[in-house]
């Protein structure tokens, strides 16, 4: 396990604007995110010998981008299918890359237009073929917003979880949101406000959910040898694991055959991430989780052992994770506020709090962070990293 | 109720048979014929015994609700009339980790809670198609909610 140990560094991120509307395709997107990134980290094209995303058939892979840029030879490239849940194996994924010899500097991005093309919810496009639909789709349940509830639904009858410790989500993620600049939605809100935001299915409200985003981000991953001559202090790749468990690949995912709702796959794979990175919960300065909905921040809180099995809605309630709490999270507004690039955004944000360079929103001595891809939910399985400053 | 604009479902080469007893208004699952497991949704293998032989069995058709959403937004056109609409998971009385989903019909939802017992109904939305839905088991009169079959 520790053979990968902080073997890898992330040298370098980038974004695009985040809009309702970019005008442009997602190969541009890519091409604007992965430029960024590079200059970031002093590189350029040249530098470039692999290439890594994910997508669920509404982006622009690799075997096109890298061309479109130029790249001069690719030894080594990773075309992922799949949505949040697996956005952190791709950064992963390409560590295991550097850490194998096989590439050196691999660009990982995500590109979405995901409010002007290709809405989650079900308009622009065919929605993702899922396996179980068909179970589901007839009643009219197929929407992110509902499965989501759904399982908010479960863990509120199991534990007594309240519409208002969801509420202290979006507010605190609101509030960090406002220090940042890149966010799409920086007026603050309050509890009134959330608790008045209309119902999108109960039990969530509009203020529940992620925000539609057009936008990409991208991230930069080679040798920490490598990283230790470039422009910033590395942020290394301390541990990751993907993955599930006995009901990965049984239909959990879908909701179909899970015995409990209330637990995710983020149980599954937190013992063996912290076990790679050597560090337990209580050694987590900032945590960036996953956040398509409120309830999916609470759940992971529980799961990846901040707080016990149900308690994760008092914990959000002590302000336990606001700015200056505990345990920070989302320092970005997450994609309840800062915008939605399906995972890739919360490891970025998670290298600029390691660096010291995340502004206003900056947590004071910053070293170790988790970020986390989407808890293993309606697609089965989870991805997510541990990451440190270089000491 | 525009049930004949709703999605169909599209059914595989694992869970046409399912659907067919639908249409015959017959609930069914899957039993291992090796290590004897019920299962649902449709599967070629056991996941227990990785058996591959299974029969098609009834079931009661009765369940407790184990989460619920009352869904508002409009993420279909063709449902548009539907709204507000409750969707219910509910566990089979013959095993707790099958779940089905479908409307909840003639029954309010402020009244749900998990173990809330339901039965399956079946509406036949067009030539072709029958849906499996669900309403509240009615009750005994010592207040308990009956076992009947459908």
């Amino acid at each position: 396990m520790t053979g990968f140990r902080d073997r890898t560094a992330i040298v370098g991120v980038g974004y695009t604007p985040f809009s309702r509307d970019s005008g442009v395709s997602t190969l541009t997107l890519a091409a604007d995110a992965i430029l960024a990134a590079l200059d970031d980290a002093g590189l350029t094209v040249d530098d470039v010998d692999a290439l890594a995303t994910h997508r669920v058939g509404d982006s622009t892979p690799p075997w096109v981008v890298a061309p479109a840029l130029g790249v001069p030879e690719v030894s080594w490239y990773l075309d992922q299918f799949g949505g949040g849940s697996v956005s952190h194996s791709v950064v992963a994924q390409a560590a295991m890359a550097v850490a194998s010899g096989v590439a050196e500097t691999v660009v990982c991005y995500r590109a979405i237009n995901a409010r002007s093309e290709f809405r989650m919810g079900g308009t622009g496009r065919a929605p993702a073929p899922v396996f179980d639909a068909q179970y589901q789709a007839p009643y009219g349940y197929f929407a992110p917003p509902q499965q989501f509830a759904m399982y908010a639904r479960a863990h509120m009858n199991a534990y007594g979880t309240t519409h208002e410790q969801l509420g202290r989500i979006a507010v605190a993620q609101r509030a960090n949101a406002v220090k940042n600049p890149r966010a799409l939605k920086r007026d603050p809100i309050t509890l009134d406000d959330y608790l008045a935001s209309r119902w999108i299915a109960e039990p969530l409200r509009l203020l529940d959910c992620c925000l539609e985003t057009d936008g990409a981000c991208a991230v930069v991953v080679t040798s920490r040898e490598r990283a230790r001559d470039l422009r910033h202090r590395p942020v290394l790749v301390s541990g990751a694991a993907w993955g599930g468990g006995d009901s990965f690949l049984s239909g959990a995912g879908s909701g179909m055959t899970g015995t409990d709702f209330t637990v995710t796959e983020a149980a599954r794979i937190a013992p063996r991430l912290y076990a790679m990175a050597g560090v337990g919960p209580g050694d987590i300065d900032v945590a960036e989780l996953y956040d398509c909905f409120t309830y999916s921040v609470l759940v992971q809180l529980e799961d990846y052992g901040f707080c016990a099995k149900g308690e994760g809605g008092p914990f959000v309630e002590s302000g336990a994770t606001a700015l200056d709490g505990a345990l920070p999270v989302n320092t970005h507004g997450g994609f309840l506020s800062e915008g939605y690039v399906h995972g890739i955004n919360h490891v970025a944000e998670a290298v600029s709090q390691l660096r010291g360079a995340a502004g206003d929103r900056q947590v004071p001595g910053a070293e170790v962070a988790l970020s986390t891809a989407q808890p293993g939910y309606v697609l089965a399985g989870t991805s997510a990293l541990i990451l440190r400053s270089d000491p | 109720m525009s049930l004949a604009q709703r999605p169909r479902p599209e059914t595989d080469r694992d869970s046409a048979p399912w659907w067919r007893a639908v249409r015959r208004h017959e609930l069914t699952v899957q039993r291992c014929v090796s290590c004897g497991t019920p299962r649902f949704p449709a599967r070629a293998v056991c996941n227990r015994c990785r058996g591959r032989e299974h029969l098609w069995v009834p079931v009661s058709g009765t369940g407790r609700v184990y989460t619920w959403i009352v869904n508002h937004q409009v993420f279909m056109r063709s449902m548009a009339d539907e709204v507000p609409y409750t969707v219910v998971a509910v566990r089979l009385d013959e095993g707790h980790d099958m779940l089905m989903y479908g409307d909840l019909v003639d029954g309010d939802p402020a009244e749900l809670h998990e173990g809330f017992p339901v039965e399956a109904v079946f509406t036949d939305v067009d030539e072709e198609t029958t849906l499996v839905r669900w309403r509240p088991r009615p009750r005994d009169p010592a207040g308990r909610a009956s076992s009947r079959r459908t």
